[in-house]
């Protein structure tokens, strides 16, 4: 018992690392928050071309959303990281992560943003279209607005789930939380640094799996 | 052109890299087919055990579920690996990736099964108890058949992205498929290894990414 | 139908026999809300008993205490000489000798009608598959089901989902069989199917507790009529006392508006 509390409640190391972490802390909600952004936007835009049904566009759509969905994100970090440099493209690691993690969200929204699409009833369509409305404008007036509310209980979770792998910036060295507990947990030889971690990954995270529940429940009332 | 042919598609260095390769796929095989059936089996009794309608254990096991869909799966392996040795427990590489990912997978793959069990009608747990089946056997064979019907898509999602963790395992130095390829890309100064792990991500997990988007679009689209 | 008549003993039109079924004095409060408020009742071997009453008067409560679907607060009840509230009764035993026809007909979607019927013969019975397909098929045959052996719930019409819940309930060879308003989901077109399958059961011995809204049906088949009101029994009686000499005013209340409809 004292032991666990003296490698990982330990109140000298966490004021010592705290500062460090907070610091991660930023830095890590910063990197989720432009991931959110980038990945929805990429995925809703693609969604909307896909609709279009072009052919030759539709593939590569496809394709970008099967590989992105299929390989582990670390494994396209690596990819972006130290394999572009190959070719003279180079990024940083905190833009590596935020570029990975961007091109994931953006392939599993799309699946889900697609699904809620073509989920809409087709009557939908017909009266739309049968007041003159273009397929642009039904798409955008009409359809888009149902589909999104159907699918943001699934769109939320898979959010939240890729939104973690923030974490996984530690492997290049992006000084976010979990790197910053490592790092501190190395040098003041306790592992209380991580347990801080765990805590501010709970406190940033659980109130999102709390908004999930509330959205299953408001949404998923019809089924 | 040539640059990026000899950069990550150049084939000598891939014979150099494939006993790696090989080596690294089936630990990943090994460690997706360890924590894949554990952690439904876990999360297959959490589903149950609410179904005890315990007040006490139901909020016991949604705080289980909810803290671990909070926590970046790598911050638990982190945890394991370097905190617990501290304590004096310490597990074998394998054993520590393992446990981590089952603690994980189990709250995701609990939530899902708890969903589809609720998602069946009160009555048809009554039918089969009225007819002289036990608690269990109505579970067995009249609730789950059907509930598990109902979250395929999850499921099929959560097995994907369950086995896609397996490259985390890479972070603690264990040689998979990730690992082995970056080990590989250090000697050889190439990126060809890196690029032919991610094919064979993309191999392994394609089929089931198809499928999943499939039944995800039947699932939303039934909302 | 009646050709293959095995499973009980009986004559038509016999009304009188041991009591099989005895409820003594069953109370059931939902928090504040006492649904029954002391209901005893006992219902003989090859008797059919209807019970009748305006909604939330506690009868499907009241069926449902039967085979502690719902547990009773308080009170007892006997099937022969086991007692079914007893504490340390075996429950999933007493309940294979107490069929359960519901409104909702509760079928299982994902097996077939042989194989609603044959799982509890398989898995509480622990017949082999073939004797319980068998059974499963005699069953559903008796209920006119015979050419829909291997079709599933959805492929059927209301009026065959409810046989095929009839036939699960009769394959058990239970004692006593509970229906809990059998029709009242049903189409009116396909009502008089599922009432004349429960008339053929009569005719067998069967020992039956009706909850019904189909008032014509209780005079015609039931033996004994019970009026619930308020999670009381407020009268009861043969039929024709019920609905031709109603003594409480209650009954005749409801009888005036309840015949309508």
């Amino acid at each position: 018992m004292d032991n666990i509390y003296r490698y990982f409640f330990n109140l000298d190391v966490m004021r010592q690392s705290l500062p460090f972490l907070l610091n991660g802390l930023w830095l890590t909600i910063g990197i989720a928050l432009m991931v959110i952004a980038c990945g929805l936007t990429l995925g809703l835009g693609l969604a909307v071309v896909r609709a279009f049904q072009i052919r030759i566009l539709n593939i590569f759509i496809i394709a970008f959303a099967d590989i992105f969905r299929a390989i582990p994100a670390l494994v396209i970090l690596m990819l972006v990281y130290f394999a572009l440099p190959s070719v003279g493209i180079t990024f940083s690691s905190i833009t590596s992560v935020v570029i990975t993690l961007s091109l994931v969200l953006a392939a599993f929204s799309l699946e889900i943003f697609w699904a809620g699409i073509t989920a809409v009833n087709p009557g939908q369509w017909e009266a739309a279209r049968s007041t003159g409305l273009t397929f642009t404008q039904t798409l955008r007036h009409v359809v888009l607005g149902q589909a999104i509310r159907m699918v943001i209980p699934p769109l939320t979770n898979r959010t939240i789930a890729i939104t973690k792998y923030t974490a996984i910036a530690s492997a290049v060295s992006v000084p976010e939380i979990l790197n910053q507990a490592s790092t501190q947990q190395a040098q003041l030889a306790n592992p209380t640094p991580l347990t801080l971690a765990a805590i501010l990954y709970i406190l940033m995270f659980l109130p999102l799996v709390f908004l999930s529940r509330y959205l299953e429940h408001h949404y998923g009332k019809g089924r | 052109m040539d640059q990026i042919i000899s950069s990550y598609f150049n084939l000598s260095v891939l014979r150099q890299a494939l006993p790696y390769l090989q080596n690294g796929l089936i630990l990943t095989l090994w460690l997706s087919i360890s924590i894949v059936p554990l952690a439904m089996i876990a999360g297959l009794v959490i589903a149950m055990l609410f179904d005890l309608r315990q007040k006490w254990l139901n909020a016991l096991l949604v705080v289980y579920i909810d803290l671990f869909r909070a926590f970046p799966p790598l911050v638990l392996i982190i945890f394991i690996f370097f905190g617990l040795p501290f304590l004096g427990i310490r597990f074998s590489e394998f054993v520590s990736f393992v446990l981590a990912a089952t603690l994980n997978g189990a709250a995701y793959f609990g939530e899902i099964f708890r969903a589809g069990i609720a998602s069946i009608p009160r009555g048809q747990y009554e039918a089969a108890v009225a007819s002289g089946l036990t608690p269990l056997q109505a579970m067995i064979h009249v609730v789950l058949p059907q509930a598990i019907r109902n979250v395929l898509a999850p499921l099929t999602g959560n097995i994907i992205e369950l086995v896609k963790a397996t490259s985390l395992a890479s972070v603690v130095a264990m040689p998979e498929l990730l690992r082995s390829a970056r080990i590989a890309q250090g000697n050889t100064y190439n990126a060809t290894p890196l690029i032919a792990a991610a094919v064979i991500y993309l191999i392994l997990l394609w089929p089931a990414v198809r499928l999943a988007s499939r039944l995800e679009r039947r699932a939303i689209a039934r909302r | 139908m009646s050709a293959s008549a095995t499973s009980l003993p009986g004559t038509a039109g016999e009304t009188s026999g041991q009591p099989l079924l005895r409820i003594e004095d069953i109370r059931k409060s939902y928090g504040e809300l006492e649904v029954l408020k002391g209901v005893s009742l006992t219902v003989a071997e090859h008797q059919v008993v209807a019970v009748i009453g305006p909604s939330g008067s506690g009868k499907s409560t009241m069926l449902r205490c039967i085979n502690r679907l719902e547990e009773p607060n308080s009170g007892r009840i006997f099937l022969g000489r086991d007692e079914i509230t007893a504490r340390n009764a075996r429950l999933n035993e007493l309940r294979r000798n107490i069929g359960m026809v519901f409104q909702q007909f509760n079928l299982y979607p994902h097996l077939n009608a042989r194989d609603n019927v044959a799982l509890a013969l398989r898995k509480v019975l622990r017949q082999s598959k073939a004797t319980a397909y068998a059974t499963a098929e005699k069953t559903l045959s008796r209920v006119g089901l015979a050419e829909k052996f291997t079709a599933f719930p959805a492929q059927l019409s209301g009026g065959q989902q409810q046989r095929v819940g009839i036939a699960r309930a009769l394959a058990m060879e239970p004692k006593v069989v509970l229906f809990d308003e059998p029709t009242s989901a049903l189409d009116p077109e396909l009502v008089s199917g599922v009432l004349a399958v429960i008339r053929d059961l009569k005719a067998l011995g069967y020992t039956m507790v009706v909850v019904t809204h189909e008032m014509g049906f209780a005079r015609d088949v039931a033996d004994h009529v019970i009026f619930m009101d308020h999670g009381q029994i407020v009268e009861q009686g043969p039929p024709a006392q019920i609905f031709s000499a109603p003594k409480s005013e209650r009954l005749r209340d409801f009888l005036s508006k309840g015949l309508g409809h």
